[in-house]
């Protein structure tokens, strides 16, 4: 590289990185917290799944309620809160300048969090709205609405005051996350909460809604992190870059008519239900295409970040494929209403969102805070236990998905045996969520013991070495 | 990605496409859709819930049931739904126009509802009670239903046959009765025009067009 | 502080600045795909792989969209509209009921009428008789005197039945036809069925108008 003599910026951290320190850290202790909190639920899910009188008294915890707040709190606690801090540090960083008005930051993730408490006890208490992913009471949707776009404010500022006009593949996928959000969700509480629509229609929104929330939301601040992780750690370009632009378009445009995916066979017409398995398809392009760009993960030289990223760059893509898959109408007639959906949304949420997030937490923490983590001991037993027990848990859930899939389509087995078929297998899974959570709750420890420390090892940081634009 | 104005003009059509496409698609063809009225039968269908069924929607949709039962029936040919009694024929849009809240579900942990009001369990509007309360079969209890009431005087007529302290009976609560009344509701047998299976003949010529 | 290697988890060192990381990434995408004149296989594939995507997905999608209709839920299915739309409608079951629930009043279940007040239709001649006479008195009504059976109702005061103006009832063709078509084979009477059409062809034709007199009738065939 000729151009550009790099000499003026080689610091690594700079006031980007502290000025950002309170804001995020709060993100992100929210973040653990609520995946902590998810983590028991859905211990307590399992154990409900194969002994269904476990807590079955209690009105608040009946299976059908705790399972809701399990997935509200994974998805509005956690994954809102960390993937929120995670865009915003990108697109501080990548624009080249502190983030701006952090104090709303602040404000949104407080308002954020209350709200979503009320929500929780909400539906404990018997308010439950019973759509997948929205299971939340109309009274807090317009709260989040306003505290989430509180929060994305400075990205929005970041991202428009960039120093530079050209934009990195990271920068995209966190601002569409940013911006897309917003849209979804005010949409979808329109048509399923406050003015539903008729019928099945509603099915549908809800669907709609499910699959535009990972694919236009989750999954891009998932690999906003991963293009900005990988060549940052390793040092190298992405190879075959030019495509990483068709690639986030595909994702955008295909993603959301994905949402007749879990209506296949349904009331629907049928022609609702066959786009959805085209887009899954189409999809494959856009996994195939984040797996060559992003496969110097796995020449990632013992770098612990990169470690979680090649985790979670393998599961989503391996669950994209399964997606499609499992869209086709042969084999959704077996695993709809199965355990194997829920084994792939565990995929797709603690496989490959979850760490993603977990690399990118590794990775900005000691840097917004100028710490490094305090135990070693502490980083390696997270990454085994996150990867068993996620391994274990999906695992787990796909095999008795295939077990009671096949039970179901057998008419001549009882349907009072299928349980018993199924149980050993989720068994397992409860083992593996167990290390799963034994996994969640080191990493919470973990941050809080960063953030509180008073002794804690400053952080060095070499400085950053130039990147070659040759090709690969 | 230089142009700042294209870049979200891609990512709001990414949105509106969606959206237009999905579910605004669907809401001119299925937005009107009207209960069918059966001249013989002089009335329509699907048939109104009556309000305490209504009422046991809500009971229904609060404590997630939908977490382990769908309402769906598949067709005969895609799954064995009927095979096992779920429903004779596939589940339409029109099941669903009076329904507030569709519970479609997603999960089959327990068996398929949509046509559960005419099962045996079903009918027997005591049994269904007594069975939320005491289930066999790998359901959980639901005894936060039901409350222990002292008894004063004459037995209540709705105590359930259950064991209860000495002098103590146990009465389902109207969340209870709604419950039960919703679930005897459901019941979406009624044969619509679309919702019968294509005749072979009609299939071979729309093959051979 | 001095063992923080590079590779220590503790703190993860970068392998680039940002702002090189952006501006080497710059110079790529404005780089054409084959600069230099480097054959390379990988982008090919990734094209070919693209186009063979969108092939599946548009033949899938024709074959499967079931033309985009809104009643067919079977993917393999073919729309139902008029081979099979309508449910059958037996015109007798149809026609009883809706007889007993409304025509019975006066002309009884057993339609022999009230001496004197009501005509019967059993037997009638005006039921048994011309279908275009009959399905006229049910469309618009019939008021004045008529004669059944030799007997004389001095003041009749059939309703109008028909979907047109000042109508209480206002039934649609197939239900009058459904009705005519029991009244003419129950009570001993023997004539042929009344069909839609015909009622369909006489509304059609009238419109509206008021009730009809026994003799205005007797004029047609």
């Amino acid at each position: 590289m000729t151009t550009a003599p790099q000499a003026a910026n080689t610091a690594e951290v700079t006031e980007i990185d502290t000025s950002a320190r309170w804001p995020l850290l709060l993100l992100l202790g929210s973040a653990l917290l609520w995946l902590v909190l998810s983590g028991i639920l859905a211990l307590v899910n399992l154990m409900q799944l194969h002994t269904p009188e476990f807590l079955a008294g209690c009105s608040a915890m009946t299976y059908g309620r705790s399972s809701a707040i399990q997935e509200t709190a994974f998805i509005y606690g956690w994954a809102a809160n960390s993937g929120l801090a995670v865009a915003l540090w990108l697109l501080a960083r990548l624009g080249g300048a502190p983030l701006r008005s952090l104090n709303w930051v602040v404000a949104g993730t407080l308002f954020w969090n209350f709200a979503l408490v009320l929500g929780i006890a909400g539906i404990a208490t018997g308010d439950m709205t019973s759509n997948a992913w929205l299971h939340l009471p109309g009274y807090v949707l317009p709260m989040l609405l306003v505290a989430y776009g509180t929060i994305a404010v400075p990205g929005v500022l970041a991202w428009m005051g960039r120093r530079k006009e050209m934009t990195f593949a990271a920068q995209w996928y966190a601002v569409a996350a940013l911006f897309l959000f917003p849209w979804l969700f005010s949409i979808a509480q329109m048509m399923l909460v406050f003015a539903p629509e008729r019928g099945v229609l509603q099915a549908l929104v809800a669907g709609w809604f499910v699959q535009g929330a990972w694919t236009l939301w989750l999954a891009p601040l998932a690999l906003a992190a991963a293009y900005y992780l990988v060549p940052k750690v390793t040092g190298r370009i992405i190879p075959s870059y030019d495509f990483a632009q068709l690639s986030f378009w595909t994702l955008l445009f295909v993603g959301a008519w994905t949402g007749g995916r879990h209506l296949i066979g349904g009331p629907v017409p049928a022609w609702v239900a066959t786009i959805a398995v085209v887009s899954c398809a189409l999809l494959l392009f856009h996994y195939i295409v984040v797996a060559v760009n992003l496969r110097g993960a796995f020449c990632g030289g013992g770098s612990t970040v990169l470690k979680f990223v090649a985790f979670g760059l393998v599961a989503y893509v391996v669950g994209g494929f399964l997606d499609a898959y499992t869209a086709m109408r042969g084999v959704a007639v077996h695993t709809q209403f199965t355990h194997f959906s829920e084994g792939q949304s565990q995929l797709a949420l603690n496989g490959a969102f979850s760490m993603l997030m977990y690399g990118a937490i590794y990775f900005l923490a000691p840097r917004i805070t100028g710490l490094a983590w305090p135990s070693v001991p502490m980083i390696r037993a997270h990454y085994a236990a996150a990867l068993t027990g996620t391994v274990i848990l999906v695992v787990t859930l796909i095999g008795a998905g295939c077990v009671q899939g096949h039970d179901l389509n057998t008419a001549t087995i009882p349907f009072a045996d299928i349980a018993g078929h199924v149980r050993p297998w989720l068994l397992a899974a409860t083992a593996g969520q167990a290390i799963l959570l034994l996994g969640n709750l080191l990493l919470a420890t973990h941050l809080f013991w960063l953030a509180a420390a008073k002794a804690a090892t400053p952080a060095v940081f070499n400085p950053a070495p130039t990147m070659e634009a040759s090709v690969s | 990605m230089k142009n700042g104005f294209t870049f979200f003009l891609g990512l709001f059509l990414a949105v509106a496409l969606a959206w237009a496409g999905i579910v605004m698609g669907s809401h001119v063809q299925l937005g009107q859709l009207a209960p069918y009225f059966d001249e013989n039968e002089g009335k329509a269908f699907p048939e109104r819930m009556p309000g305490i069924a209504a009422q046991g929607q809500l009971v229904y949709q609060d404590l997630g049931c939908a977490a382990c039962h769908t309402q769906q029936v598949r067709r005969p040919d895609f799954g064995s739904d009927k095979a096992r009694g779920w429903g004779d024929r596939q589940s339409v849009a029109r099941d669903y126009v009076s329904q507030a809240h569709v519970q479609l579900g997603e999960s089959r942990v327990g068996p398929d509802l949509a046509t559960f009001g005419a099962r045996p369990l079903a009918v027997d509007a005591t049994r269904l009670t007594q069975y939320l309360y005491e289930p066999h079969g790998g359901m959980p209890a639901y005894r936060f239903l039901f409350e222990e009431r002292k008894i004063t005087g004459e037995r209540s007529a709705d105590a359930l046959k259950a064991a209860a302290p000495a002098g103590y009976e146990i009465i389902p609560t109207h969340r209870a009765v709604s419950l039960v009344a919703y679930l005897q509701s459901l019941n979406n047998v009624y044969e619509y025009p679309e919702a019968r299976p294509v005749e072979p003949a009609a299939a071979k010529e729309g093959e051979s067009k | 502080m001095s063992d923080l290697t590079p590779k220590d988890p503790r703190v993860e060192q970068a392998g680039a600045s940002d702002e090189s990381l952006q501006a080497a990434h710059e110079k790529l995408l404005g780089r054409k795909p084959d600069d230099g004149a480097h054959y390379k296989m990988l982008p090919l594939v990734l094209l070919f792989v693209f186009s063979g995507l969108i092939f599946y997905a548009g033949t899938y999608l024709n074959h499967y969209s079931a033309r985009y209709d809104a009643t067919v839920f079977d993917e393999n299915g073919h729309s139902t509209k008029g081979v099979t739309a309508m449910a059958k409608v037996d015109p007798m079951v149809l026609g009883k009921k809706n007889f007993e629930l409304v025509c019975a009043t006066c002309h009884q279940v057993t339609g022999l009428g009230v001496p004197g007040v009501y005509p019967p239709l059993a037997e009638s001649e005006w039921v048994n008789g011309s279908e275009e006479r009959l399905i006229r008195i049910v469309l618009h009504g019939l008021k004045g005197p008529v004669s059944v059976k030799g007997t004389v109702y001095s003041a009749a005061a059939m309703p109008v039945f028909g979907k047109v103006a000042g109508s209480g009832y206002n039934w649609s063709d197939d239900k009058i036809a459904a009705v005519l078509t029991y009244i003419r084979a129950s009570f001993g009477n023997k004539a042929p069925a009344v069909t839609s059409e015909q009622v369909a062809a006489i509304h059609a034709k009238e419109g509206d108008r008021k009730e009809w007199s026994a003799e205005e009738l007797s004029k047609l065939p």
